[in-house]
């Protein structure tokens, strides 16, 4: 704050720069590739708990511009496994601090997470949220309609034929925050700590020798280095085939929309996975909505007129005051989904070559917690407790950590 | 009293589109004023002298009249229920009730414009590095921000509405009527294609209607008219009006709307003649009230009558601005002085403005504007010598910029490039399938314009197959390609070295010049980032109004030219379209059964089961377990997923969807299918009967039905599985099960064509009879764990099945019982039931159902997963439990003992099934333990609303263990 006074006072002399531009090096002990929040918190966590700061982070476009510039922004950690729960609990924890950690408000909004209940089998697996989270420490619990009206009075609860509001697993910590603040917040603590931040850098290829990884090929140059963070979510199959390393990954377009801004009304985070649905009201008054991953798997970027179609049918179910309120504008993401919508992260069997991947529909709440743990994985050479449960061979070992049932549209 | 609209109104003109016989009264802010039929909303205000329309996104800044084609957010206000209403392009009606948005507390007073006077505080992005610390105040300053932020309201009670959608398919889709989009309709039209011309104006015409310079002895409205008319004559022509096409998606699938309807268009080419929206200039205090656009004075004048000033200054940069200032003469304005950005403006209209005498300044711009509350007069400055004229005004009339409305192209995936030469952003490239015509091409003067359209008509309707003249188009083409080298700039944009305070990039989301310098200077100096970052081109507008401006800043403060700085993504819609267009009318299928009055008739408490209704109980669950044990009860199974299969191939497929074994099942015989995933993960059960050599009847489960059904598919089409005819049949059969000892006794009095005895017909085989003639298949198979029969019957007959079994059952004390009841006998029979005692990992060996599961068959879905786990061994088991203290659980409630987690436990379990069942006298249920702990008798704590419980294993099933019921 008081730095905003004195700039004003100082006849607004120039802010300095958020991060700089530099040259490529001919090498960095670490290089990461993806400039979202993975990339960025990893190379922050680095930076500020390791001391490892002769880092590149590569980015093919802006950064931001993948997944985490545009998700919904949900954050929450009212996950369905023990190990699942654990991880986000601790991420929303991060995010709690940030704006203080990183001196730089990232708008995070606590304002309470509803996933509704339309049938008995939805109240069902709501209580086993519940139950799971109470017992991991975490706020969550089943609410019933007068209470969910009490939240959130513009929901139709009456006897609607079809998707009647039987309950709610009501989650107080979850929230939204401000995306693109997150990544910049990252990026310039990342900066300030010596770290080189490279837009426009494509990763076209990564050279290994006796398994291990020596180093990257870019459409800037080549980088010597003996440590690769694949941090590039959508993308990460193409970067993983660059090394042989094969995921159970397929990606799928996801895709949102926001409406022309509105006074508060929704205070609240709602999701319905029966509709495919959710929505929360930004700051700004605009209403942020989304649904399922697009069932074919592409890379493409491109919007779909079924998806508003769907959409806003399934939002005047929930709400059907918002008739004539406006679709302003809408977008696609890449999403990299696992088997069991769990993320992916560790080593592989390339030395040197490590992944934070598989983050589907659900892995910008999980950018602090994992830039933490994926820093302390590259620092010290071994897995964090954490997220040992996430390695790459429970596939081939049969140990998944489901999380279907609480990821699939509530993200 | 009304409020006169008379006022500011011009005589009546043939271009105008009010009828001045028929008045309407209508309400703005409480003020209840007079308009013309025809009149839009806005053009009404104006006309009764009405400056301020709405408060401004972020320091509530006055806002007027800007560009009066809808684009802008200036002139945004609240109608009735509905918010951000566009009142420059919504006629008015009679009653309407219209109110200013993001006044606080009222357009004259707005408290909040106060935090434009700490605006050097207010940087772009301050709140992130505001209200960081004390984070405990962070809420409090949120709620306050939200308060600020928003511009419409959300009425609570607002009724839905009526809302629809239509298909159309045409060869060739025009989308915008002014001349060039009327050109290309007529030569496509010509062509014998099927056309389709949509224009978002309540008539064809464009800019041309209103304009009033002549054109082949006409004045230009009238031209265009006659363009207009002809088309109409054209059979093979639909024109819609009032229409706005929103979206070009994959394959020419266009999104259009009017009113309440949306439009889903296929077409084969699209031809894109949407014109080019006129755009604001940056100056000092650029978006006071009474600046408007050339082409928005000139709707106002020859559209509506409507005079918005009494003196103006105007400010030119093309043809069209000296246009409009003759316009303004004609209307009687005074023009105090006109700037023309241009060194050598067209001397025939400069002729006609000196024959006037109007003041001309040549290559002369705006510097300022200034005024309380509206525009009182501005600073011309010279861009020779920098010399300033001030001017007093009334109006201030900018026509300096184009920008075309090219979205769809872009949406199209066409590539757009900045042209230095004419100062906008020009086709570099086009799929072979869209075409682009006149402004939207960035072509302005007429003729061209035209000989674009009609160039486009001819191609697209060729690509859609419909001969045309090869040698016109040759001759076309080459003639637009020969004027698109001569064109000449209608655009200049100006950037003044020197910082001003309050000019407006954005006027949606307030973003000043200054704003997005210091972003830049921040770092956020790509445009993408820079639209993030300061808000920029993110408001209602979508960048129309601001983007061009946007850009050129952008470059202008990293020194670099606008090619390099190139553009930010077009994203669909091109305008706001209502949720009520795009979900359309709002139905919700209801699936039913045929015996569905009958159940609510008789006092059935019906339930949802995905789309189907059913019934949950007709009173008391506990009396229709009991009547079902003891005596003989029916219930309504319609909603099971049913399936024939025929065909040599069956057995193969079966072999395949299902873990079990499946070739040799005799004719007559029924058998028990289980189905997992690839992974391995129960799917579905249910039951396949054989009923003659190459047909077979296969059941899901009702939620499982349709998914089944797929899958089967997904087999057959990918080459899997051959040979069988699959048909769903789901919906054309009934189906009824008649439970409980007295069962066949009831089925005996009026079945036909079957011996029933036990020998006979024993359990898990099925026959064919008839009841009362009427045709049925039976299956002897139990999920009660009493004798029971499963009768199929064609729909149609469902209900007389139904009530002949009730009347046969009299005697024995039948019984109708729901999902309930029905759910405490599988319990207590120990059935599970798919995805509630099951979950999205559990295997069938866990779920105590390895017999089910035949690992030495061929290959099957999930076999290697199976395999997998087999060797794995199980480290969790479904298990019976029952309550020692008789507390019931609920389900979903974990088991969990000691353990070092935030609340001193670790999750071992849970409970999937509970219930108090009536025949046992206790509670029984279905739950996970770890295998070690899953042993009859052993016990284990269960946390129940917070309290810990005990809970003992007990073998399964609780009923009727030898299953002597079954088979009896
Ligand atoms: C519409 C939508 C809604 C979502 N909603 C939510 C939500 O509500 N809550 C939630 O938690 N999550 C949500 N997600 C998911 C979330 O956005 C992502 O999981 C998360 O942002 C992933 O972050 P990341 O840093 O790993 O990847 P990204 O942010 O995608 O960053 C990867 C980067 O890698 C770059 N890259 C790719 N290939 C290369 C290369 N060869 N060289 C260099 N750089 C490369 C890309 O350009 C990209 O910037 C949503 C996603 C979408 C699409």
């Amino acid at each position: 704050m008081w730095k905003l006074i004195r700039h004003g006072l100082n006849g607004n002399k120039p802010l300095p720069r958020m991060w700089r531009t530099h040259d490529l090096k001919d090498s960095y002990d670490v290089v990461i590739i993806g400039g979202g929040v993975h990339g960025l918190a990893a190379a922050y966590y680095l930076a500020k708990y390791h001391g490892i700061t002769n880092v590149a982070v590569l980015e093919k476009r802006y950064i931001g511009s993948g997944g985490s510039g545009r998700n919904t922004t949900i954050l929450r950690s009212n996950y369905l496994t023990p190990e699942g729960v654990a991880f986000y609990d601790e991420s929303i924890k991060l995010y709690e601090n940030l704006s203080v950690d990183l001196d730089f408000n990232v708008l995070f909004s606590q304002r309470g997470h509803l996933t509704l209940a339309h049938s008995d089998a939805a109240v069902r697996t709501m209580r086993w949220r519940a139950e799971v989270n109470q017992i991991q420490g975490v706020n969550s619990s089943l609410i019933y309609p007068d209470e969910i009206a009490k939240l959130c009075p513009h929901l139709d609860l009456s006897e609607h034929p079809r998707y009647p509001i039987l309950g709610a697993l009501y989650h107080p910590p979850g929230g939204i925050i401000r995306h693109d603040a997150v990544v910049w917040g990252y990026a310039r603590g990342a900066d300030e700590r010596g770290v080189h931040i490279h837009q426009l850098t494509e990763v076209t290829g990564i050279n290994v020798e006796n398994n291990k990884v020596i180093s990257v090929q870019t459409n800037c140059g080549t980088i010597k280095t003996g440590m690769v963070l694949n941090a590039t979510a959508g993308w990460c199959s193409l970067i993983c085939d660059m090394v042989d390393v094969k995921l159970p990954i397929t990606s799928h377009p996801l895709q949102a929309c926001v409406s022309e801004a509105l006074k508060p009304f929704l205070d609240v985070v709602i999701v319905s996975g029966s509709l495919h649905v959710y929505v929360s009201q930004s700051d700004r008054g605009e209403l942020v909505m989304g649904a399922s991953i697009d069932p074919y798997q592409s890379y493409s970027l491109d919007s779909t007129l079924g998806f508003l179609e769907s959409l806003s049918g399934h939002m005047l179910e929930l709400f059907p005051s918002l008739s004539r309120v406006k679709i302003l504008r809408q977008w696609a993401g890449v999403c990299d989904m696992t088997p069991d919508y769990s993320p992916i992260m560790g080593f592989t069997p390339v030395e040197g070559f490590v992944v934070d991947v598989g983050w589907g529909t659900y892995g910008f709440k999980a950018g602090p917690v994992s830039g933490k743990r994926m820093a302390e994985l590259i620092a010290t050479n071994r897995t964090p407790d954490l997220i040992a449960p996430f390695y790459l061979g429970r596939f081939e070992d049969g140990a998944l950590i489901g999380e279907k049932g609480a990821a699939s549209v509530g993200h | 009293m009304a409020i006169q609209a008379a006022v500011g109104r011009l005589p009546e003109t043939p271009s105008q589109v009010i009828n001045r016989e028929k008045i309407v009264d209508f309400v703005f802010d409480g003020k209840t004023y007079t308009a013309y039929e025809g009149d839009t909303i806005a053009s009404a205000l104006v006309a009764a002298g009405v400056m301020t329309f709405s408060r401004s996104f972020k320091y509530h800044r006055r806002r007027g009249l800007l560009c009066a084609a809808g684009a802008c957010p200036n002139c945004l206000v609240q109608v009735g229920d509905e918010a951000n209403v566009r009142s420059c392009t919504t006629p008015v009606q009679a009653g309407m009730k219209v109110e200013a948005q993001n006044a606080m507390p009222s357009l004259d007073v707005d408290v909040m414009s106060a935090t434009q006077l700490v605006d050097s505080f207010l940087p772009a992005g301050f709140y992130y590095k505001a209200f960081i610390r004390p984070q405990a105040l962070w809420p409090t300053y949120e709620r306050f921000l939200r308060q600020a932020a928003g511009l419409g309201k959300i009425d609570p009670d607002s009724e839905p509405g009526y809302f629809d959608k239509i298909y159309k398919h045409v060869d060739v889709a025009v989308i915008g009527g002014g001349p060039a989009g009327l050109r290309a309709a007529l030569a496509a039209a010509k062509s014998g294609a099927r056309v389709i011309l949509m224009d978002d104006q309540s008539s064809p015409g464009g800019h041309l209607r209103y304009r009033m310079d002549e054109i082949d002895g006409l004045p230009a409205y009238e031209y265009v008219a006659k363009m207009a008319a002809e088309l109409v004559g054209f059979s093979n022509v639909e024109i819609l009006t009032n229409t706005t096409a929103v979206g070009r998606y994959d394959r020419n699938w266009v999104g259009a709307v009017t009113g309440n309807r949306l439009i889903k268009l296929r077409t084969k080419a699209l031809i894109v003649a949407t014109g080019a929206y006129e755009i604001p200039l940056l100056f000092e205090n650029n978006d006071l009230p009474g600046i408007m656009l050339g082409s928005a004075v000139q709707r106002m004048i020859h559209l509506w009558g409507v005079v918005p000033g009494a003196r103006a200054v105007v400010v030119s940069a093309n043809r069209r601005g000296l246009q409009a200032a003759l316009d303004l003469i004609a209307a009687g304005v005074h023009i105090e002085a006109l700037a023309e950005m241009r060194e050598e403006p067209d001397a025939d209209l400069i002729r006609k403005l000196s024959a006037e005498h109007v003041m001309i300044f040549k290559r002369t711009t705006i510097k300022r504007a200034w005024g309380i509350g509206k525009v009182q007069g501005v600073s011309l400055e010279s861009l020779h010598s920098g010399q300033i004229h001030e001017f007093p005004c009334d109006l201030l009339l900018v026509s300096t910029g184009y920008t075309p409305a090219n979205q769809l192209l872009f949406q199209a995936g066409g590539k757009l490039r900045w042209n230095e030469q004419i100062h906008e952003f020009t086709l570099d490239m086009l799929p072979s399938d869209v075409f682009a015509a006149g402004e939207a091409a960035a072509t302005h003067l007429l003729e061209d314009i035209e000989r674009e359209g009609e160039l486009a008509g001819l191609q697209a309707a060729q690509f859609a197959g419909f001969g045309g003249k090869i040698e016109k188009v040759t001759f076309l083409a080459a003639k637009v390609e020969e004027r698109r080298a001569e064109r000449i700039p209608w655009t200049q944009i100006h950037i003044a070295e020197d910082e001003a305070k309050k000019d407006f990039v954005c006027i949606c989301e307030d973003v000043t010049r200054k704003e997005i310098k210091q972003s830049i200077q921040e770092g956020f100096d790509s445009v993408e980032l820079l639209k993030r970052y300061s808000t920029v081109s993110m408001g209602p507008c979508q960048g129309k109004m601001c983007n061009i401006n946007a850009i050129h800043v952008c470059a202008h403060y990293n020194q670099k030219t606008v090619a390099e700085t190139g553009n930010t993504t077009s994203r669909p819609p091109v305008t706001p379209v209502t949720m009520g267009a795009l979900g359309g009318r709002l139905m919700e299928p209801v699936r039913v059964s045929p015996m569905h009055d009958w159940h609510v008739k008789h006092g059935a408490v019906m339930m949802n089961a995905g789309l189907w209704k059913r019934p949950d109980h007709y009173g008391d669950p506990s009396a229709e377990v009991r009547a079902v044990r003891e005596r003989v009860g029916l219930i309504d199974v319609t909603p099971l997923g049913k399936f024939h299969l025929r065909g040599p191939g069956v057995p193969g497929l079966l072999e395949r969807v299902y873990t079990n074994r499946w070739q040799k099942l005799d004719v007559g015989r029924v058998r028990y299918g289980l189905m997992v995933t690839e992974e391995g993960v129960v799917l579905d059960d249910g039951v396949t009967a054989r009923l003659d050599d190459d047909f077979y009847y296969m059941t899901a489960t009702s939620s499982g039905a349709s998914g089944i059904f797929e899958n089967m598919e997904w087999n057959l089409q990918s080459g899997w599985s051959y040979d069988v005819h699959l048909l769903n049949v789901t919906d054309l059969r009934a189906a009824m099960n008649l439970a409980g000892p007295r069962s066949r006794d009831v089925l005996a009095k009026i079945i036909q064509g079957v011996d029933l005895s036990n020998a006979a017909f024993p359990y898990m085989s099925v026959r064919q009879a008839t009841i009362a003639g009427i045709p049925v298949l039976l299956l002897r198979i139990g999920f009660t764990g009493e004798l029971s029969y499963e009768i199929h019957t064609p729909s149609g007959y469902g209900l007389h099945i139904w009530e002949a079994l009730l009347k046969a059952g009299e005697e024995f004390g039948i019984t109708p019982f729901g999902v309930e009841a029905q759910r405490i006998l599988r319990l207590e029979k120990g059935h599970i039931i798919v995805s509630q005692d099951t979950d999205g990992l559990t295997n069938p060996f866990e779920a105590g159902m390895e017999w089910a599961v035949k690992l030495d068959k061929q290959d099957f879905t999930g076999k290697a997963s199976l395999l997998m786990a087999n060797q794995k061994g199980v480290t969790k088991k479904l298990v019976g439990f029952e309550m020692p203290d008789g507390t019931i659980p609920e389900e979903a409630n974990q088991i969990v003992r000691p353990g070092n987690g935030p609340i001193g436990l670790e999750i071992i379990g849970r409970i999937t099934s509970v219930r108090r069942s009536p025949t046992l006298k206790k509670v029984i249920g279905l739950c996970w333990l770890p295998t070690e702990m899953s042993e009859p008798g052993q016990e284990f704590t269960i946390r129940v609303r917070g309290q810990m419980k005990t809970g003992r294993v007990v073998p399964l099933p609780f009923y009727d263990p030898d299953g002597l019921k079954l088979n009896s």
